[in-house]
């Protein structure tokens, strides 16, 4: 028998009824021997449950991470996170929670998932991955992103809506709605904007270049500063000063050394 | 290279030594004798109505023998944690924070945060409950606490964990036997944490009201299976208050750490006290409860202690065998 992935199954029993049905049903199991699924359901299934809020802890945590993509999609949404196969995913492959909704939100909330999850990344730094040497990349403080017009100011007045109390405003009053949503021409209607993680963990967001942006997620893997420097005169620099323009990327700190 | 006496080992002992590690039951006779303490963790004594620790201490000094400091290495240590340990008093570490049967988990990071956090502690050991204290990573509502699964499979994982933590540290690593709603697995919990014992040859932190919470979910008297754990083995006791609790016709016990103790953690704690020939130390945990409301339960313990566990604080001894 595989202790970790019963460990792994009684973590998703206490907080998914469904997984609990599922384990306590005919069909099998994806994951769980028989011999462990019988262990389980030697244990009185009300035994997994006398932690009444542990699910609704879970939303709390994802809301408080990503409160506008939650005024999106309504609390309903972010709950059902808890039985989705990327849920299932973090629990047996020692991921974050909070990285793997961003990965199962997808569109459903528009700019604004692509906003909080890029957030919740820059707030879980990994290691830069070696590359050759002198190659530059986007640097780790940075998240360049191409969202639907008007995003920014819906991002904007729905965190005013939410106030301080963003859980018990969207128990209170569901889903805000008007979120704007991606035309039907891929270049129609974008907005290009910037995410910057400040050293006291907070965030900065605002609007740049469209030819920054798409400079810096060309920079998203790393590139040698002759292709970075192509790029930079692509997107309109002039050839003989864009050597100056990726020197001042990098003395912010948007391009650093892998 | 002068090879040391087995009694004789510097702080990082059992580290990259190319003699062989003396046997639990020498390196214990280096443990202090802690006598009675308190438990705290981060900001537990700053909330309303909460025990501070170092006032217990000054009020009673007997009561106050040491502090358990519980560590969750993302939050560090609160003030009240870093005074008394710059005041030189006794501590132990409680890790809060670590899934011990997993090797990710001691990764390089982490492991600079607990030698940070011993560095101002210098605590006599490190302890704490050997179960699931995060499922995936370690992450914003990822914590919790469950029980190992109690197979036979679970215990070379959880063994290899806490030697390597002991390793990594220089300090014994006393698991104790967490609480919960759920124990899943064929063996009996005491059965579990002595084959975990000696497959890690490490010591055991008996957590009376965890055990007694088990017992009754399993339908067992308080007492049964006592036989099955290595007594000698057993340096730490916990007692605490419970609650008992009740939904839908499922009944358990809540470790709600308050003062009144359940019938069936006295029970285990004299049967304890009587046989845990090695202790070193009792920790009554009520870190949310205000003085006047734990004394009562911290003179009920003392007076149940062995003699030998009563020292004067700031005379703790090494050794305390009988």
């Amino acid at each position: 028998m595989n202790p970790r992935a019963l460990q792994q199954a009684i973590v998703r029993m206490m907080i998914d009824p469904a997984f609990v049905a599922a384990v306590h049903g005919r069909r099998p199991v994806p994951g769980l021997a028989e011999d462990e699924r019988a262990l389980l359901r030697a244990v009185d299934r009300r035994a997994f449950t006398t932690d009444r809020f542990r699910r609704a802890r879970a939303v709390q945590a994802l809301v408080e991470e990503y409160p506008v993509s939650a005024a999106a999609i309504g609390l309903a949404a972010v709950d059902a996170f808890l039985s989705a196969p990327e849920f299932a995913a973090c629990v047996a492959d020692r991921g974050s929670m909070a990285l793997a909704f961003g990965t199962w939100l997808k569109d459903q909330a528009s700019g604004i998932g692509v906003i909080e999850a890029a957030m919740a990344r820059l707030r879980r730094p990994e290691p830069l991955a070696a590359a050759s040497p002198g190659a530059l990349i986007c640097g780790p403080r940075f998240a360049p992103l191409l969202v639907p017009d008007g995003t920014l100011a819906w991002y904007e007045a729905t965190l005013a809506w939410l106030g301080r109390h963003a859980l018990q405003r969207l128990a209170d009053h569901g889903p805000r709605p008007g979120l704007p949503r991606r035309g039907l021409t891929r270049r129609q209607g974008e907005e290009c904007v910037l995410l910057e993680a400040r050293a006291d963990g907070g965030m900065d967001l605002g609007t740049a270049s469209e030819a920054l942006v798409r400079l810096l997620r060309f920079a998203s893997q790393p590139r040698s500063r002759r292709a970075l420097e192509a790029e930079a005169v692509t997107r309109g620099a002039e050839a003989h000063e864009a050597g100056e323009v990726i020197d001042d990327l990098l003395a912010g700190g948007l391009l650093v050394e892998t | 290279m002068r090879r040391p006496r087995d009694g004789d080992l510097p702080a990082a002992r059992g580290i990259g030594y190319p003699w062989r590690v003396p046997d639990f039951s020498v390196r214990r006779e280096l443990l202090p004798l802690l006598g009675l303490g308190v438990s705290t963790e981060y900001g537990a004594s700053l909330a309303a109505g909460a025990l501070d620790p170092a006032a217990l201490r000054r009020a009673r000094p007997d009561f106050g023998g040491f502090l358990e400091v519980g560590v969750e290495i993302a939050k560090g240590l609160d003030a009240p944690a870093k005074a008394w340990a710059a005041a030189g008093w006794p501590t132990t570490y409680h890790f809060l924070d670590i899934n011990l049967d997993e090797p990710e988990d001691l990764d390089p990071a982490w492991l600079a945060g607990v030698r940070d956090c011993i560095a101002t502690l210098k605590p006599a050991w490190l302890c704490g409950d050997a179960g699931l204290w995060h499922f995936g990573r370690r992450d914003r509502g990822q914590m919790l606490l469950l029980p190992p699964v109690l197979i036979a499979e679970s215990v070379g994982p959880l063994a290899e964990g806490i030697r390597a933590l002991r390793e990594a540290t220089g300090l014994e690593v006393l698991p104790e036997n967490p609480p919960g709603s759920a124990f899943v697995g064929d063996l009996h919990l005491l059965e579990f944490f002595a084959r975990v014992a000696e497959a890690a040859d490490t010591g055991l932190l008996l957590d009376c009201a965890h055990l007694a919470m088990y017992q009754r979910l399993q339908g067992h008297a308080p007492l049964d299976g006592l036989d099955l754990l290595p007594w000698d083995r057993v340096i730490e006791l916990h007692v605490a208050g419970g609650r008992e609790r009740s939904d839908g016709g499922f009944h358990w016990i809540e470790d709600e750490h308050g003062v009144e103790l359940l019938p069936d953690t006295w029970a285990i704690a004299e049967f304890a006290l009587r046989r845990a020939s090695q202790l070193r130390a009792v920790i009554v945990e009520c870190e949310r409860n205000p003085l006047s409301a734990v004394l009562p339960l911290f003179t009920r313990v003392a007076a149940a202690l062995p003699e030998r566990l009563r020292p004067v604080p700031g005379d703790s001894q090494i050794g305390g065998g009988v």
